[in-house]
């Protein structure tokens, strides 16, 4: 496991909580008021309720079961069944190392997080699920005949930079494995799908970055069509 | 034993008595098996392969065991009691444990936050200290002298009352709540969950309740009990692991789950580890 994007900065705003699929983990992702990110394993160590249920409250994250808060290090500091309760500091999610770093959260559930340094300063284009492994994308990108440049960055070979023609160039594409759709423990398909977070250079002018959003659009499509041709 | 044998001995909710009529069918499973529902007089109930199993009706419900043997089936007495209101209340598939749905009954501390200004509400959130044993005649765990603010009770309640609960849970997949009645000081509303384990980590649940309510119709109930019940649902289908855990370590309770602490280990204790993480 290593450190993989598991979001857009701008789609987490302060007060936001969101699901994070990195292969078996489950991860609650939240923001508190004053902008810190926290990464947890989606699990209330209460009762096992997800997380990414509940809801922020000033610095800290309340199950959405029991109400229990959580402040930014993941210690239980207010139990409202038992006000005066002072919580013991082994109440506490599994926490996961996070970082936000040029536009993208990063994450790793198993280490440090160690994000890609991209090479130049971003905006966010947006998040895409694709139904598919990275392998098939990345050979559907390959056969654009409008990407007339696709490369991995030297750092992680799952980040790449695509040039893509009338549109603009050093598009960033920044990919997360999420291969657990199941709610609930189902059986899963390994390696899929992906989910794509697309950046562009910082200035990139609005136009362009809704051309990009589209061009995405149709990559997902043509990589996932391309799945369905070869199991057919 | 297995869990499943365990289990097996014990009888439960396939339909509400008012239906299936004659010449009417459903198909539904009990245990991980495939059961045959035909409606009639009474209820007949078979297993894929053609082997009839008992029934027997009670609270409003079909009850069938896949037991040759049986253990006898619980009593509620206030089922005697004509002058109530009774009211089963059809079912809810959940995507959980059948044990988890009976430990999520259990609980109150949960009220303020997801029964919000109904069966609790901010900053009403703490939960006294209350009794729980388990009664050795009858095996049976009760939980009482638990009291709780509630803005509103039950559909005919007007405004927030102080509310009392007992709790008793005389099968492991069946709990009786017993709680003040908002229209007779002397008397208690019950209201129980009869769960049917589907398999282990899914279940249908049929909430049935006798009341005394002269006020709303049959229809109000039964919304307020679903619309509650299925908030608890979004929960229920949102727990990790789906089973329930028996042994302690897995998960971190406080002084507020007593009845849940007890509960646990009074299904340890009887082998009942069908819908439990441990397995037998």
């Amino acid at each position: 496991m290593t450190t993989q994007p598991i979001g857009l900065s701008s789609d987490l705003a302060p007060r936001q909580v969101m699901r994070a699929v990195i292969g078996q983990f489950d991860i609650a992702v939240w923001r508190s008021v004053s902008g810190v990110v926290s990464a947890w394993e989606n699990r209330c160590p209460h009762r096992g309720m997800r997380l990414s249920h509940g809801f922020v409250r000033g610095e800290s994250l309340a199950c959405a079961y029991h109400g229990w808060h959580y402040d930014c290090e993941g210690y239980c500091h207010y139990i409202p069944a038992h006000p005066e309760l002072t919580p013991p500091r082994t109440v506490q999610p599994t926490i996961y190392s996070v970082l936000e770093q040029d536009g993208l959260i990063w994450t790793n559930p198993a280490g440090d997080a160690k994000p890609v340094a991209l090479p130049c300063d971003t905006d966010a284009v947006r998040s895409i699920t694709v139904q598919c492994d990275f392998d098939t994308v990345l050979k559907t990108l390959s056969d654009q005949k409008d990407t007339s440049q696709v490369s991995t960055l030297a750092e992680s070979p799952r980040v790449l930079s695509v040039d893509i023609e009338g549109i603009t160039d050093g598009v960033i594409i920044a990919f997360q494995q999420a291969a657990a759709p199941a709610p609930n423990g189902q059986q899963t398909v390994p390696e899929q799908p992906v989910i794509a977070h697309a950046l562009v250079a910082a200035g990139t002018e609005p136009a362009k970055r809704v051309a990009v959003s589209r061009w995405l659009e149709s990559l997902r499509r043509q990589s996932e069509q391309a799945v369905a041709v070869t199991s057919a | 034993m297995s869990g499943l044998q365990h289990a097996q001995q014990y009888w439960y909710p396939v339909a509400m008595t008012n239906e299936l009529s004659s010449g009417q069918s459903r198909h539904t499973q009990l245990l991980g098996t495939p059961l045959l529902l035909e409606g009639g007089d009474t209820l007949s109930a078979s297993t894929n392969d053609g082997k009839p199993l008992s029934v027997q009706r009670a609270f409003d419900h079909w009850w069938v065991t896949l037991s040759d043997d049986p253990l006898p089936l619980f009593s509620i007495n206030e089922v005697a009691e004509t002058d109530r209101t009774f009211v089963p209340c059809g079912v809810v598939r959940v995507a959980c444990s059948p044990l988890r749905a009976v430990e999520n009954f259990l609980d109150i501390a949960h009220f303020p936050f997801v029964h919000t200004d109904v069966l609790g509400a901010e900053p009403h959130t703490e939960v006294y200290k209350y009794d729980v044993k388990i009664d050795e005649s009858k095996d049976e765990v009760i939980a009482s002298n638990i009291h709780f603010y509630q803005p509103q009770a039950a559909k005919s309640a007007e405004g927030g009352i102080e509310t009392e609960y007992v709790y008793r849970v005389p099968a492991p997949m069946v709990a009786v709540l017993y709680k003040t009645c908002p229209q007779r000081a002397d008397a208690m509303d019950v209201i129980a969950l009869f769960v049917q384990p589907i398999d282990e980590e899914t279940c249908d649940v049929w909430p049935w309740m006798a009341l005394y309510d002269d006020t709303s119709s049959m229809a109000d109930l039964i919304h307020f009990q679903q619309f509650i019940f299925l908030q608890d649902r979004s929960i229920l289908e949102n727990q990790i692991p789906r089973k329930l855990p028996l042994d302690p370590g897995q998960e971190i309770p406080t002084r507020a789950d007593l009845t849940s602490v007890s509960y646990r280990r009074w299904l340890k204790k009887r082998g009942a580890y069908y819908g439990a993480v441990e397995q037998r």
